[in-house]
C-alpha cells in the first residue's frame, strides 16, 4: 500500500461525480455538516448513530454493516471515496472501517472537506439516494484493530503512539480543547507510549504531509519502524488518521488502532498509566 | 450532536454556567468583508506552534473553544486565501472573547 493506491485529491473526485461503481461518501461526526452542503452525489454516514453498537460500546456488527451498506446503496465492488470534516479524523475512521469489514476498494479525499471548502469547490444540499444493494461484509480483521488486553500486553515491547495533543498526554486535559472537559477517569498516557499528535502528519489544510516528511516525524519521535505498532487516542478517531498514514501511506505492516483509547484505557481498574512527558 | 466524540461541531459547543465557571474558555466571531465568515475555520496553536483544536465557524462565523490556561495561538482560515492570527490569554473561570475582522 502507498500513497497513491489510497489519497485522491480534489480534481480527481470532481471527475468522477455521478460515475457508476464509486460510491462519495462524507462521514462527520456533526451531520449538519452534510445537510449544510456537500460533494454533488455525496451521501453521508454519521460516525456515531451509523457505525457504533446503540447499547454496547462497540461497532455494529457484520450483519449490521451489511444492512447500512445495502440501504445506502454501496456494493461490494464500488469504489468508495471518503471525506470529512476535522481534517478527515472520521473519514480515517469509517476508512480503517471499511477495511476492518474487508471492504476492498476505498480511497481517501486529501484534505476532506476543509481544503474542499477552502478551495471554494461547488456544494449541493441535494441528496442523491442510491439504489439499495446486498452487500455481503468479511469478518473482521483483528490484524487492524487493537483491543485493551493487547494494549496493557504491548508497554514495553511494541510501538504506542498517542496520537491526542500534548496536554490530554501529559494529563493537564482530558479532552481536546475544543471540547468540555470529562470522559475517562484519569488523565495520563500507555507507559512507553510515544506522543505524536496527529496534527503533526497534516498540513493546515488538511493534506497529509509527504511521505519523506512522515517518516522522519515518526522516526525522530522515536518509532521503531522495525516493530509492530497501536496508536490510540481518546476514542480511536484521531488513531485511525494516524494509522492511515503509518500502515495506508508509508506501508509499515501491522499496525492497529486501539478504538477503545483513552476513555478505555484511563477507566481501567489497575492498569499502569504514567503522567507527564514521554519518558 | 454528541459530546462523545473528538469531533468539532460548527461554532464549538454551548458553554453553560456550570462550564463557564470551570473551563477556560476562548470564543468570538469571524468576518470577512463585514459579513459573518460562515465558510472557515478556526484552530489554536500552543505557545510551541503545537496544534491544540480546530473548530469549523458557526453560521454567524462563530467559534468556541475549551482551553488549558495559558496563552494561545489562534488561526483563522476561509475561502479566497483568508488566514489570520491572534495571540489570545485562556484563563479558568473566564471567556476570552476575540473579533476577527478581515
Amino acid at each position: 500500500m502507498s500513497r497513491s493506491d489510497v489519497l485522491v485529491d480534489a480534481d480527481w473526485v470532481e471527475s468522477k461525480i455521478g460515475e457508476p461503481g464509486v460510491a462519495i461518501v462524507e462521514v462527520d461526526e456533526d451531520t449538519s455538516a452534510y445537510d449544510k452542503g456537500h460533494i454533488p452525489s455525496a451521501i453521508k454516514i454519521d460516525w456515531k448513530k451509523d457505525l457504533q453498537d446503540p447499547v454496547r460500546r462497540d461497532f455494529v456488527d457484520k450483519a449490521g454493516f451489511e444492512a447500512l451498506l445495502s440501504e445506502r446503496g454501496i456494493s461490494n465492488d464500488d469504489t468508495v471515496v471518503l471525506y470529512g470534516g476535522n481534517n478527515n479524523w472520521f473519514a480515517s475512521y469509517a476508512y480503517w472501517y471499511f477495511k476492518l469489514y474487508g471492504h476492498s476498494n476505498v480511497l481517501l479525499l486529501d484534505g476532506g472537506r476543509k481544503k474542499w471548502e477552502l478551495d471554494s469547490r461547488e456544494l449541493t444540499t441535494k441528496v442523491e439516494p442510491r439504489p439499495a444493494t446486498a452487500y455481503a461484509a468479511s469478518d473482521q480483521d483483528s490484524a487492524i484493530r487493537a483491543l485493551r488486553d493487547e494494549v496493557v500486553s504491548s508497554i514495553g515491547a511494541k510501538n504506542l503512539v498517542d496520537v491526542r495533543s500534548p496536554d490530554e498526554f501529559t494529563g493537564r486535559l482530558l479532552a481536546p480543547a475544543h471540547l468540555p472537559q470529562e470522559q475517562a477517569q484519569r488523565a495520563g498516557h500507555v507507559p512507553t507510549a510515544r506522543n505524536i499528535p496527529w496534527s503533526k502528519a497534516a498540513n493546515e489544510d488538511g493534506t497529509f504531509k509527504s511521505d519523506d516528511e512522515l517518516k522522519e516525524l515518526y522516526g525522530e519521535a522515536g518509532v521503531d519502524f522495525s516493530k509492530d505498532t497501536i496508536a490510540y487516542c481518546r476514542i480511536g478517531e484521531r488513531s485511525a488518521h494516524t494509522w492511515f498514514v503509518l500502515h495506508e501511506i508509508l506501508g509499515q505492516a501491522n499496525v492497529k488502532n486501539y478504538d477503545g483509547s483513552w476513555t478505555e484505557y484511563g477507566s481501567l481498574v489497575g492498569v499502569p498509566i504514567e503522567l507527564g512527558e514521554a519518558r | 450532536m454528541s459530546n462523545e466524540g473528538c469531533g468539532a461541531p460548527a461554532g464549538g459547543f454551548t458553554v453553560t454556567a456550570d462550564a463557564a465557571g470551570k473551563e477556560a474558555i476562548v470564543e468570538g466571531h469571524v468576518t470577512v468583508g463585514g459579513a459573518p465568515a460562515s465558510t472557515g475555520y478556526a484552530r489554536l496553536r500552543g505557545s510551541d506552534d503545537e496544534f491544540v483544536a480546530e473548530v469549523p465557524l458557526g453560521e454567524d462565523g462563530g467559534f468556541r473553544f475549551f482551553a488549558a490556561p495559558g496563552e494561545w495561538t489562534l488561526v483563522v482560515l476561509a475561502p479566497g486565501g483568508v488566514r489570520e492570527e491572534r495571540v489570545v490569554p485562556a484563563a479558568i473561570g473566564s471567556v476570552t472573547k476575540v473579533e476577527v475582522a478581515v
